[in-house]
C-alpha cells in the first residue's frame, strides 16, 4: 500500500513547486534585511550601464599618488597583478591612466570623506556598493568578447558579482585575478557538489591540476543553458576527444546526440564516468527481440562466481558472461562511439 | 585519402613541434578552447609555494568579503622584487630538491593522472616575471613550469606588452593510466600490429591433421589450457597514454575597439588502452581483451576578431580542428579457437577432397580504428546595447559547423576464404578487397547550424524582461549500403570472416501461406541478382529469412528549438525574484519519436540583503512529451523492409519485431522533471563563513513501463566552513553527501515462432512446442510443481497473428511474457570530506590539506527464476538430468538479489612544513599520503580466473566446446603510498 496520497504525481510535483515558491515569499517578507548595506542600483540589463548609483557624480580624479597616501600597502598587493601594471605602463584610454580610479571611480569626494561608502566604488560586501554598479564598472572595459552573453546569463540572473570570482587587488591565482588559487577552487565556492564529484572513482583530471571548470564552461555567459563554450555538449567533448567526432558510417544514436546520455561529466562511481554500471546502463535502451541485450545478467556470471562454480564441480552450465565481466558490453562492442569498419554496424570492429 | 591529408598537415605538425620547444601559459579567453590551466597534482593551482600570510592584509582592514559574503583569501605577503638599472622589475622563485615515494607506487589509482618521482631530484615548480612598469613601456615576460621531465610536466611562457599585444606558448603533459594489472599476450603493443608471444594464432587445432575436421571441444579445451598457462606466466603491465599538448596564442589590440585573437595547438596522444575483440557472430564466438594502440594527433587552429565600441559588440571566430590517427588499422593475432557461424565449407569440386571449415585459419583480427576527421566552425556573435530604448540589449549568434571524414574503408576480411561459402555462395576472394564494399571511402559528413537571438529590456526600474529563440540543426549526409557488389549479397561479414549477418529469401516455399513464405522456385540467391540495387531487391517482393539484418547506415540527425521568456523583478534592496518559461522542441529523424517537446518553468529567488549572508534558491519543473512513440523506427534500414512479412509455420518471426512496443528509450521518453537548488552563504562571525548547499533532482518517466522507469533521483547536500582568524591561522573544511537512484525494467525475450504453441505455467515458466499445421495441438511439456494456466498458438497464414501476439508484452506474449520481466535498481551514495589548515609560527609554517571520499554503488534486482529457466524439469527431457537441475539451482543461488556492492574509498593528505631561512630562501618538507580501496564486481575473480569459460558437460556426459572468454585486465586494486620530499625554495 502506498504511503502517498492518491494524487497524480504531476500534481504532487506542482504542489512541491508551489510550496517552494511560498517558502520563498515567506523568506522575502519575514526576514530582516541589511539596512546599511546594499543599495539597489540599475541592473545590467542595458549592458553598458554607467548610471552608477553613487553620490560622487561630481567627484573628480585625484590620481594614484593621492590614493597611495592612504592605500600604499594595497597598492603593493595590486602591483602584483596585471591591472595595475597595465594601467600604469600602457593605459588604454584616459580612464585607465587614472589607475586606482579607473575601477573605483573618481576619488576627490572619497578623499574628503573616506568612510562614506557612497563616495567611491568598492568591490567587497563590506563596502556595499551595489553589485550592478560594480559589474557595470568592470564591463566598461570588459564588455564583449567572451562576455558578450553575460547579460541574463545564469550568473547574472543570480546576482553574481564579478568580484565574487575576481580580485585584481590580490595575487591569489597565477592567472585570472581570482578570489581563490585556481579557477576550479573559485567555482567550488558556489558549486561544492562538483568538488565532491570530482573526487569520485572516475573523474576528469581537475583535482590533478590538468583541467579547470573553464575548459568546458564559460562562466561569463553562453548561448547554452549550462554555460557551455560550444554549441552543444558533444562539440564540447570533442575538444579533447576529437577521435569520437567522426562522423562514422555506423553511428550510435544517443552517442551522436548527447554524450551525457551515458556519461556524468563531473565524476562517477563507475568506470568511464558512466551513469550506471555496465551492462545495466546499456540495457536501459537495449532490449531487442533477438539476441542477448535484453537478457537478465546477474551475479552468477562474474569470473568469481564462475570460478566458484567450477570449484564446486558444476560443469553442466557455463556461468561466466562477457556481458558482465570487465568492460561488459564493450568486451565485444568496443567501437560503441561509432565505427568505420564495413562490419561495424554493431560496433564490433 | 589519409596520405593526401598527411601531406597537407606536415607543415602543421612541424609548426607544432617547434611550438612545443618553447612553452607558455594556457589560453585566457574563457569562451574558447581547453587547456585553461597549467599544473599537476603537486601544483593543482599552478604554483604551490606556501607563502606566509600578510598580517597587514590588503589595506589594513581584515575580513573583507566578496559581494556574496565569502571571506577573501588571506593575501600572501608581497614577494621581494628587484629592479634593474634599465627599469626592468623582476621576481621569481624555484622549488627544487629530492623526492621519494614508497608503497604501491605502481598502482593504477596512484598513477591515474600524475607522475611523481619515486626517488630522485625534482624541480617541483618555477616562476619568473619581468616587466617594465614605467609609463610608455609595459613590456613583460612571464615563465612558469613544474614537474619538469615527468609525464605530468607543464611549462609556459608569456610575453608582450600590456594592453597591446601578447604571445603565449605552453606545453603540458597529462598521463592517463587505465590499468596497471594488464597481462599482455602480445608484443608490439603501441604499434599497428600485435604479435602473440608463444601462443598459437587461431588456437590449437585437435587433431592437428589438416585433412581431418577439428574437434571443437578438444580444440577449445586445449586452447583454453594454453591460454591459462600463458596468462599465469605473465607479469602485470601498465596500459596508459600520455596527452602532450603544445600551443601558441597571439593577441593584439588592432585599435581600441578591434582585437585579434589567434591560437594554434597541437595535441598528441600516445600509448595504449584496454580494448576488446570478439570473433564469430551473434552472441560472440570468443572474446579477448586486447590492448588498443593509440597514436593520435589533433591540430586546432582558431582565429577571432573581437569588436567593442561600448555600444556594439561583435565576435567573429573561425575554428579548424584536424584529428589524425597515425594508426589507421590495428591487426592483432588471435589466441582463441573461435566458434564460427554463417561461414561454411563450400562443396568440393568433383574429384577434390572435401573442404574443411577450420577455425584455426582465422589467425588474426583487424580493427579499423578511429578515422581521421576534420571539423570546421564559423561563429559570429553580435550584441548591441540600447540604453535609450528601455535599457535594452540585443544578442545574436550564428554558428556553422562541418564534421567530415573520408577515410579509406578496409575490406571486411584479411582472408581469401578459399573453400568456404556464405549461404551457398562461394566466398573465395570475394571479401578480402574493398571491391566487396558499396563505396571505397567513408565520405561521411554532418553539417550543423545554430541561430540564437535574444532581447533583454527593462520597462521599469524594477523589472527586467527577456526573450530568446534558439535553433540548432544537424544534417547528416552519410550514406553507406551493406551489400557486396561482387556477389550481390546483402548484409555484412562479421569479425574478419568468423561470422556473418546476411539476408536471403526465406526458404519456406509453396503456395499455402501457412506453410510457405515465398513462391516455389525462389532461389536463396534471388536477392543477389539485383546488383545491390535496394529498390530492385525490394521489388522482388520476397520474404526475407530474417528481419534484423542491417542494410544501410542510419543517418541520425535532429533539430532543436528553444523558446524562452523570462524576467527579473527587484522586490526590495538586494532582493529579486526571477522566472523563466521555456519550451524546448526536438525534431529527430529515425528515432522512436520524431518530435518531443518540453515545457519548463523556473522560479528563482536571490537575497543579498541579509545581514548574515546571501540566499540563492531556485526551483524548476519541466514536462517532456512527444508524438506517438514508435518502438521500431529503423524498419527501412533493416532487412524487414525487403519484402512482405512472414506467414509460414516454423518461421522465427522475432527478428521482425525489433523492439518491445512498451519499451521506452529514456532520451525520448515522456519525462517530468523537478530540480531544486539552494545556496546559503552565512557570515557566522567576522572571521568565519558557513556555506550550506542543497540540490534535489527528481526525474520521473511516467510512460515508461520498461527501460528507465519510475523516478530517477539525486540529492546532494554540502556544508562548508571557512575560518580565517589571522595571517597565522586558517582552517577550512567541507562535507558533501550525495545519493542517487535509478530504476530500470526489461523482459528477457522469448521467441515468436509461427506455428508454435506456447504454454504458460503457474510458476511463470513458458514452454514451447512446434505445432503441426492442421494437426492436433501438442501436449504441454511436463513441469513438476506447476500447471499450465494459458496456451497460445501463433497461427500461421497471416502476419497479423504473430504481430498481435509478439509486438508487445503481455501475460501471454510468446516474445515478451510478463513472467520474464526483470527489474534492477541502482543506488549511488557518496560522502566526501575535505580539510585544509595553515599555521604560521614565524620560524616555521605548517600547512595541511586532505580529502576523503567513500562511495557505494549497489545494484539490486528482482526476477522470476522459474520463468528465466531455459528448460522445463521434465524427467523425460535429458536437459533436466539431476546434474543439470543442480547447476540451474546454483545459477540462481549465485545470482541472488543483486550484484555485490561497488565500494571504494580514497584519501589523500598533504602535509607541508616550511622553514623560512630568510626572505630569499626557505626549506619545504612535504609528506603526502594516499590510500585507496576498491571493490568492483566487474573484475571480481578475474585475476585468478582470467579464462572463466570452460567446456561444459551436457547430456550423457558429452563434452561440448565453449567459446573462450579471455580477460587480461584484472581491474583496479587497493593501494597506499607515502611520498616525502625535501625541497629548497629560492626567491629571486
Amino acid at each position: 500500500m502506498s504511503i502517498y496520497p492518491s494524487l497524480p504525481r504531476a500534481y504532487i510535483r506542482l504542489a512541491i513547486l508551489a510550496t517552494a515558491a511560498l517558502l520563498a515569499v515567506l523568506i522575502v517578507s519575514c526576514t530582516p534585511t541589511h539596512e546599511g548595506g546594499l543599495k539597489d542600483a540599475p541592473g545590467s540589463a542595458g549592458g553598458k550601464t554607467l548610471e552608477a548609483d553613487l553620490t560622487n557624480n561630481d567627484s573628480t580624479y585625484i590620481g594614484e599618488k593621492a590614493c597611495l597616501e592612504c592605500h600604499e600597502h594595497a597598492a603593493q598587493h595590486a602591483s602584483m597583478g596585471v591591472h595595475a601594471a597595465a594601467f600604469r605602463s600602457n593605459p588604454r584610454g584616459a580612464r585607465q591612466s587614472e589607475v586606482c580610479e579607473a575601477c573605483h571611480g573618481p576619488g576627490s569626494k572619497h578623499a574628503e570623506g573616506a568612510w562614506d561608502r557612497s563616495l567611491i566604488i568598492g568591490f567587497t560586501r563590506n563596502w556595499g556598493t551595489p553589485v550592478a554598479t560594480q559589474n557595470a564598472q568592470c564591463l566598461s572595459c570588459h564588455q564583449g568578447a567572451q562576455r558578450i552573453n553575460w547579460v541574463r546569463s545564469t550568473h547574472d540572473v543570480n546576482g553574481v558579482a564579478c568580484a565574487d570570482c575576481h580580485n585584481p587587488m590580490e595575487k591569489n591565482s597565477v592567472t585570472g585575478a581570482l578570489v581563490r588559487n585556481s579557477i576550479s577552487e573559485t567555482c567550488y565556492t558556489c558549486h561544492p557538489q562538483q568538488r565532491a564529484e570530482f573526487l569520485r572513482r572516475s573523474h576528469m583530471p581537475l583535482p590533478e591540476g590538468k583541467m579547470s571548470c573553464e575548459d568546458c564552461h564559460n562562466p561569463h555567459g553562453s548561448p547554452t543553458r549550462p554555460l557551455l563554450k560550444t554549441d552543444t555538449i558533444n562539440e564540447l567533448c570533442y575538444q579533447c576527444h576529437a577521435e569520437k567526432r567522426g562522423p562514422f558510417i555506423w553511428e550510435h544514436a544517443p552517442v551522436r546526440e548527447n554524450c551525457a546520455n551515458c556519461h556524468l561529466p563531473h565524476g562517477s562511481n563507475n568506470d568511464k564516468l558512466l551513469i550506471t554500471p555496465r551492462p545495466f546502463l546499456c540495457q536501459q535502451c537495449h532490449d531487442p527481440s533477438v539476441g542477448h541485450p535484453g537478457n537478465f545478467y546477474n551475479n552468477s556470471q562474474t569470473a568469481e562466481s564462475a570460478g566458484a562454480a567450477q570449484a564446486s564441480g558444476i560443469l553442466a552450465v557455463n556461468l561466466q558472461s562477457q556481458r558482465i565481466i570487465g568492460r561488459a558490453c564493450q568486451n565485444c562492442h568496443t567501437q560503441v562511439h561509432g565505427s568505420n569498419h564495413p562490419s561495424g554496424a554493431r560496433w564490433q570492429r | 585519402m589519409k596520405n593526401h591529408w598527411q601531406k597537407k598537415t606536415i607543415a602543421l605538425c612541424v609548426s607544432a613541434a617547434l611550438a612545443q620547444w618553447v612553452m607558455g601559459t594556457a589560453r585566457s579567453d574563457s569562451a574558447v578552447g581547453v587547456n585553461t590551466i597549467l599544473g599537476n597534482a603537486l601544483n593543482p593551482d599552478t604554483l604551490k609555494t606556501i607563502p606566509a600570510g600578510d598580517p597587514e592584509v590588503l589595506d589594513a582592514v581584515p575580513f573583507q568579503r566578496t559581494p556574496t559574503g565569502k571571506l577573501h583569501e588571506w593575501p600572501p605577503i608581497v614577494p621581494p622584487t628587484t629592479t634593474t638599472a634599465s627599469g626592468w622589475k623582476y621576481r621569481g622563485e624555484a622549488q627544487i630538491g629530492w623526492m621519494g615515494a614508497g608503497g604501491d607506487t605502481g598502482s593504477w589509482w596512484y598513477n591515474q593522472y600524475k607522475d611523481l618521482p619515486t626517488n630522485g631530484l625534482y624541480l617541483n615548480n618555477f616562476y619568473f616575471l619581468a616587466e617594465q612598469p614605467e609609463k610608455g613601456q609595459g613590456y613583460f615576460i612571464e615563465a612558469l613550469g613544474g614537474g619538469i621531465g615527468y609525464r605530468d610536466q607543464y611549462e609556459g611562457v608569456k610575453f608582450g606588452r600590456y594592453n597591446d599585444w601578447k604571445v603565449k606558448l605552453f606545453y603540458t603533459e597529462i598521463p592517463h593510466t587505465f590499468t596497471t594489472s594488464y597481462r599482455s599476450l602480445w608484443s608490439g603493443v603501441g604499434s599497428d600490429t600485435l604479435t602473440l608471444n608463444g601462443l598459437t594464432p587461431g588456437g590449437t587445432r585437435l587433431p592437428a591433421n589438416p585433412r581431418v575436421a577439428p574437434n571443437a571441444a578438444n580444440s577449445a579445451g586445449a586452447t583454453r589450457n594454453n591460454l591459462v598457462n600463458a596468462i599465469n606466466a605473465i607479469d602485470d603491465a601498465e596500459l596508459s597514454i600520455v596527452r602532450e599538448t603544445g600551443g601558441l596564442t597571439f593577441e593584439k589590440y588592432i585599435t581600441n575597439a578591434w582585437r585579434f585573437y589567434g591560437t594554434y595547438t597541437k595535441e598528441q596522444r600516445i600509448g595504449e588502452r584496454p580494448f576488446g575483440a570478439v570473433f564469430g557472430g551473434g552472441g560472440g564466438g570468443g572474446n579477448v581483451e586486447i590492448p588498443e594502440s593509440i597514436d593520435y594527433d589533433t591540430h586546432d587552429i582558431l582565429a577571432a576578431l573581437r569588436y567593442d565600441d561600448g555600444v556594439n559588440n561583435f565576435n567573429l571566430q573561425a575554428n579548424v580542428s584536424l584529428f589524425r590517427n597515425n594508426i589507421d588499422t590495428l591487426t592483432f593475432q588471435n589466441p582463441l579457437y573461435a566458434t564460427l557461424n554463417t561461414i561454411a565449407a563450400a562443396p568440393a569440386a568433383p574429384g577434390q577432397p572435401a573442404n574443411i571449415l577450420d577455425p584455426t585459419q582465422f589467425t588474426a583480427g583487424r580493427f579499423d580504428l578511429y578515422p581521421d576527421n576534420d571539423y570546421y566552425n564559423l561563429r559570429a556573435e553580435y550584441a548591441r546595447s540600447m540604453p535609450e530604448w528601455y535599457h535594452s540589449r540585443l544578442t545574436a549568434t550564428a554558428s556553422f559547423s562541418k564534421f567530415k571524414q573520408d577515410d579509406d574503408l578496409i575490406p571486411p576480411s584479411m582472408y581469401s576464404l578459399n573453400g568456404l561459402a556464405i549461404n551457398g555462395v562461394p566466398a573465395a576472394n570475394k571479401w578480402n578487397t574493398t571491391a566487396a564494399l558499396s563505396k571505397q571511402s567513408a565520405d561521411a559528413e554532418i553539417d550543423t547550424q545554430l541561430f540564437d537571438i535574444g532581447l533583454v529590456m527593462r520597462p521599469t526600474e524594477k523589472l527586467d524582461v527577456n526573450g530568446k529563440i534558439r535553433y540548432y540543426q544537424t544534417d547528416n549526409k552519410t550514406e553507406y549500403f551493406a551489400c557486396n557488389p561482387q556477389t550481390g549479397q546483402w548484409g555484412r561479414l562479421l569479425n574478419d570472416g568468423t561470422g556473418g549477418a546476411f539476408v536471403i529469401p526465406s526458404a519456406l516455399l509453396g503456395t499455402n501461406p501457412a506453410l510457405a513464405n515465398n513462391p516455389l522456385g525462389t532461389l536463396p540467391t534471388a536477392y543477389n541478382t539485383t546488383g545491390c540495387d535496394l529498390a530492385a531487391t525490394q521489388a522482388l517482393n520476397l520474404v526475407p529469412n530474417a528481419g534484423n539484418v542491417n542494410l544501410r547506415n542510419i543517418p541520425f540527425q535532429y533539430s532543436k528549438t528553444n523558446f524562452e521568456l523570462g524576467g527579473e523583478y527587484r522586490i526590495a534592496k538586494g532582493q529579486s525574484v526571477n522566472a523563466k518559461l521555456e519550451r524546448e522542441q526536438y525534431n529527430r529523424d529515425y528515432r522512436e519519436r520524431e518530435e518531443t517537446w518540453e515545457n519548463m518553468i523556473k522560479l528563482g529567488y536571490v537575497n543579498r540583503a541579509f545581514s548574515f549572508g546571501t540566499l540563492r534558491a531556485s526551483a524548476e519543473y519541466g514536462v517532456r512529451r512527444g508524438d506517438t512513440y514508435n518502438a521500431d523506427p529503423y524498419h527501412q534500414f533493416y532487412s524487414a523492409s525487403l519484402g512482405p512479412e512472414p506467414t509460414a509455420a516454423t518461421t522465427a518471426a522475432a527478428s521482425w519485431v525489433h523492439a518491445m512496443g512498451s519499451f521506452r528509450k529514456y532520451d525520448v521518453a515522456d519525462r517530468d522533471r523537478l530540480a531544486l537548488d539552494l545556496r546559503m552563504d552565512l557570515i557566522a562571525l567576522q572571521d568565519l563563513d558557513v556555506g550550506i548547499t542543497g540540490q534535489y533532482r527528481d526525474i520521473e518517466y511516467p510512460d515508461s513501463e520498461f527501460g528507465r522507469t519510475d523516478n530517477q533521483t539525486l540529492g546532494s547536500a554540502t556544508l562548508d566552513v571557512n575560518w580565517q582568524p589571522s595571517a597565522k591561522l586558517g582552517i577550512t573544511g567541507w562535507y558533501t553527501y550525495q545519493q542517487s537512484s535509478l530504476s530500470q525494467a526489461a523482459i528477457a525475450p522469448g521467441s515468436c515462432n509461427i506455428g508454435s504453441y506456447y504454454f504458460y505455467y503457474s510458476d511463470g515458466f513458458v514452454g514451447t512446442v512446434a505445432g503441426v499445421v492442421g494437426g492436433r495441438p501438442p501436449a504441454a511439456p511436463v513441469r513438476r510443481g506447476a500447471t499450465v494456466v494459458n496456451t497460445v498458438y501463433v497461427a500461421p497464414g497471416n502476419a497479423a497473428n504473430w504481430e498481435n501476439l509478439c509486438a508487445d508484452h503481455s501475460a501471454t506474449s510468446p516474445l515478451w511474457p510478463d513472467s520474464r520481466t526483470w527489474e534492477a535498481n541502482t543506488e549511488d551514495s557518496n560522502s566526501a570530506f575535505g580539510l585544509a589548515a595553515r599555521y604560521d609560527m614565524g620560524f616555521v609554517r605548517f600547512e595541511l590539506d586532505g580529502t576523503y571520499i567513500t562511495g557505494t554503488t549497489s545494484v539490486d534486482y528482482s526476477y522470476n527464476p522459474n520463468a528465466l529457466n531455459a528448460a522445463a524439469n521434465d524427467p523425460k527431457n535429458p536437459a533436466t538430468l539431476p546434474g543439470n537441475a543442480a547447476a540451474t539451482a546454483a545459477i540462481w543461488q549465485y545470482a541472488g538479489t543483486g550484484m555485490p556492492d561497488q565500494d571504494y574509498d580514497q584519501q589523500i593528505i598533504n602535509f607541508n612544513i616550511v622553514f623560512p631561512i630568510n626572505k630569499w630562501v626557505a626549506i619545504r618538507a612535504l609528506y603526502r599520503y594516499e590510500q585507496g580501496s576498491i571493490d568492483d564486481w566487474h573484475y571480481a575473480g578475474v585475476d585468478g580466473n582470467p579464462v572463466p569459460s570452460f567446456n561444459t558437460v551436457g547430456a550423457g556426459g558429452v563434452q561440448a566446446g565453449v567459446a573462450q572468454a579471455v580477460y587480461l585486465d584484472s581491474g583496479p586494486q587497493d593501494y597506499h603510498t607515502n611520498t616525502i620530499g625535501l625541497l629548497v625554495q629560492v626567491n629571486f
